[in-house]
């Protein structure tokens, strides 16, 4: 296509400023002079690839690789994708304009389930089959990683590698390995493969076999050959202070999602929330400390141009040096015009302090998650939180003139009855009451509740990893009792849609065999699928079904606990006899005390790194 | 930076162009851009009050997606004097080839001085000819040209004649060539688009509506005040 042509186009889409590329700090290199041409594909549009801090920074990282050259590539919005398909334009990189096919590694960043798809018709889209045993040797290596490739099996078989864990030093590794066995001639796909496969935190799925029993179960999950790993153990940075500093960060031109620094903080969580996966995968617990947070935000301020830093993490009000760290910030972000903002904070260790240092901030209101609405489903959860707390915080908060409190909660947990569904009216209408105790002149105008209630997903690697999801019918039905007893005005209500959570568990928790509906989907024009206008629930149920599968297998089936799960062969650092023993303490409604209390024993100590709490 | 409570108060004007792939970045996202890159200059700003602080700025005419320009203005607030060279490269640094800062300087005039925006408008269309420029020439020349204009209160047929000063089309052998001297008035902003618009309609140019084979581009190159002097 001509320059007039491809300008055309651009003119006739909406956001033309996603393709354009030219940002300030995107990296030109010449082509020829480079071995490894990577691919840095991030399944979703660019306004959401690029509000992805980790992801601009390992693309700064890798390119410090003069034999490199990461580039990136995003999922077309629809209206340019029927462009491209009509006029044959290929899927391209965004700073060369180069089809994948010029590429050696093509790397996926898999953030969300529901981004399957998207990945998926990107691979499409660039003109590879999805299946990467009908791919030849000339293909690109493709790649995937993320959070959710913790449980890589519904993906397994459309991707060469993956990488479990931690991307920034593995990233590199692979690609070093690709530049040597190139530079030495030793390189074909298939020996890269085997090579790769003894780094650490390296899956190559091709090299297992996997079979199943009559009943659908897993029989057995094995390498192939000797020198393949039978448990693949997740790659984690052991120093994060050591890390680089981004210096240069690809500053995009369009509004994106998130138009700030998101400063992460540390690693893990300390309280083990049985149902919450990140609190496990992310284990063992590594903090950065103050002095390096404080450095890298500046050197970020000051390369970027953004006025706003979030501090985030898991659970940031447990970072063992939160005021020290807002010390520091303050002392120049007030100056420079920056403000600072905590999005998720513990209700039981939220201050007058923090809400003192917090009021420097513009954010209209604050978000709490009880995730349950009793005591008694609380404790069966582990998250350790009384409502006494929570009426502490929502006070202190409105003391300080926040009038919005958002409260996040999760329906279809583990033993949940409808009384518990009331609870969470009930504390939501306690929390309007903690406002009404405050007097008059002290309270701020107009107080709003917001309830937020999310489907609980049983995820791998979690205490709660062999529960059965609730049937659709059963949370819809307390979706609807909930409604009925909300009675006040000041009180909003969302919820998401059981639908969606349905096919999340299935994705989350599928085998190998879920992959076959995935590519089905796509074929049947699966796309973007994280965009409600997009998800099409009867689209999955007809895909499942045309692979042969029972979406009740993975969903509303329990696991039983001596089976075979399709994870199993990864190695996270948490111990299945600690999942299992929580899943006990659960159903005893006996609670957990935090790392920084107690060592529970989880296993993922046993990772080493310079963590935090560890025995 | 740190803001001395009694800091002066300085405008410096900056000329920059805006080419390339960056015809496709709104007005809006352009000024979200511009608030990031003067922070990275490092230049003494001085900021807006209230509630959410941002560098005190203005920019001239705005530009719509897919005009190009080499003709766009910035004021920008500091509470320092600084050399207008450094300041200058102090912007250049931080944007790319594709937008840069030709001039930098202190001055009074207002932006509502500038009165006229010159364009040229670039037309690879079926039919370009001596005789289809003659066509186009006495359309703009005509008393009455009515285009639908988008308002805050609807869409409103508007004369767009009084809003031409000039416009003169004419044949380069490849493509059509319309330069033109457009209103750039606030109250009565005359966006070349509308005039494209106008004559894809009522002379028939560029008659493709998927744009593939034919194509158009704007180029903003120059501004003036109301008695035609450059606007500086």
């Amino acid at each position: 296509m001509t320059n007039n042509e491809i300008s055309s186009v651009l003119k006739s889409v909406t956001k033309p400023g996603r393709y354009i590329g030219g940002e300030y700090n995107a990296i030109k290199k010449d082509k020829a002079a480079v071995t490894c041409r990577f691919a840095f594909c991030f399944p979703d549009t660019y306004e959401i690839g690029m509000s992805n801090l980790g992801v601009r920074i390992l693309y700064e990282t890798l390119n410090r690789n003069p034999d490199v050259w990461c580039e990136r590539v995003y999922a077309p919005w629809t209206d340019m994708q029927e462009k491209m398909e009509e006029y044959s334009i290929p899927l391209a990189a965004v700073e060369s304009g180069d089809p994948l096919s010029e590429f050696g590694i093509v790397a996926f960043s898999l953030q969300y389930e529901l981004c399957y798809t998207a990945a998926l018709n990107m691979m499409k889209l660039a003109g590879y089959p999805l299946f990467a045993s009908e791919r030849d040797e000339d293909a690109p290596v493709f790649i995937a990683g993320g959070p959710c490739v913790y449980n890589p099996e519904p993906v397994a078989d459309f991707f060469d590698l993956i990488n479990i864990g931690e991307g920034e030093e593995v990233l590199s590794e692979i690609a070093e390995l690709y530049v040597k066995m190139k530079k030495d001639g030793s390189y074909t796909k298939t020996a890269f493969l085997r090579e790769a496969s003894h780094i650490e935190g390296v899956y190559i799925p091709s090299l297992y076999d996997v079979s199943y029993n009559e009943d659908g179960t897993i029989a057995a999950f094995a390498p192939k050959y000797p020198d393949v790993p039978a448990k693949i153990k997740k790659r984690i940075v052991a120093d994060l202070d050591k890390a680089p500093y981004p210096e240069k960060l690809v500053m995009p031109y369009i509004e994106t999602v998130h138009d700030r620094i998101v400063l992460e903080v540390y690693r893990g969580c300390i309280r083990g929330c049985r149902f919450c996966q990140a609190g496990m995968v992310y284990r063992p617990i590594r903090e950065k400390s103050p002095d390096t947070l404080c450095k890298l935000a500046k050197c970020l301020y000051e390369n970027t141009g953004y006025d706003e830093i979030s501090l985030i993490s898991l659970s940031i009000s447990d970072y063992s040096r939160l005021p020290e760290l807002t010390d520091k910030l303050l002392s120049w972000t007030d100056d420079e015009h920056v403000s600072l903002s905590l999005p998720s904070l513990r209700v039981d260790s939220f201050s007058d302090e923090l809400m003192k240092r917090v009021s420097s901030v513009r954010t209209g209101g604050l978000t709490f998650a009880p995730e349950a609405g009793t005591q008694r489903l609380r404790d069966v959860i582990n998250k350790n939180v009384t409502e006494d707390d929570l009426m502490r915080s929502v006070g202190i908060a409105f003391r300080g003139g926040k009038s919005g409190v958002k409260l996040y909660f999760m329906n279809g947990l583990p033993t949940e009855t409808l009384e518990d569904i009331e609870g969470i009216a009930d504390l939501a209408q306690k929390v309007v009451y903690e406002y009404y105790k405050l007097p008059k002149p002290e309270r701020p105008r107009g107080v709003s509740v917001t309830i937020s209630v999310a489907c609980f997903v049983p995820k791998p690697f979690t205490p709660f990893q062999w529960e059965a999801q609730d049937s659709y019918e059963s949370l819809v039905e307390k979706q609807r009792h909930l409604a009925e007893c909300i009675t006040d005005k000041k009180i909003r209500y969302t919820y998401h849609d059981a639908k969606v959570s349905r096919v999340e568990a299935i994705l989350a928790r599928g085998d190998r065999r879920v992959g076959k509906a995935i590519a089905r989907a796509v074929e049947l024009g699966a796309n973007l699928e994280a965009w409600d206008e997009f998800f099409d629930y009867d689209r999955w149920m007809q895909s499942f079904a045309d692979a042969g599968l029972d979406p009740d297998f993975y969903t509303t089936r329990g696991f039983g606990e001596d089976e075979i799960l399709p994870w199993d062969m990864i190695d996270i650092g948490v111990t299945k006899a600690f999942l299992l023993r929580e899943r006990k303490n659960a159903y005893a409604e006996k609670t957990t005390p935090s790392c920084a209390e107690q060592c529970s024993g989880c296993g993922a100590n046993k990772l080493g790194g310079k963590n935090r709490w560890c025995k | 930076m740190v803001q001395v409570e009694n800091s002066g108060s300085y405008t410096i004007r900056f000329r920059f162009k805006k080419m390339g792939s960056l015809q496709y970045v709104s007005h809006l996202d352009l000024v979200r851009t511009m608030h990031k890159i003067v922070v990275r200059s490092r230049l003494p700003l001085k900021y807006t009050e209230g509630f959410n602080p941002k560098p005190k700025m203005v920019f001239a005419a705005p530009l719509s997606i897919g005009t190009e320009s080499l003709c766009e203005f910035l004021d920008l607030r500091l509470s320092e004097r600084v050399d207008e060279s450094v300041a200058l490269e102090a912007l250049n640094r931080n944007m790319t080839e594709e937008m840069q800062a030709v001039e930098a300087y202190y001055t009074d005039t207002k932006f509502t001085d500038l009165r006229w925006l010159s364009y040229t408008v670039s037309m690879k269309t079926a039919g370009a000819s001596d005789e289809l420029c003659e066509r186009i020439n006495a359309a703009l020349s005509s008393d009455v040209i009515e285009i639908e204009k988008k308002t805050k209160s609807g869409i409103k047929p508007v004369n767009i004649r009084p809003l031409i000063k000039s416009a003169d089309a004419f044949f380069d052998g490849e493509q059509i060539r319309i330069v033109c001297l457009l209103s750039a008035d606030p109250s009565e902003f005359l966006n070349p688009e509308y005039m494209v618009k106008y004559l894809r309609e009522s002379v028939g140019v560029l008659s493709d509506p998927c744009l593939i084979n034919e194509y158009y581009s704007i180029l903003r190159e120059e501004a003036y005040t109301a008695d035609m002097q450059k606007f500086r």
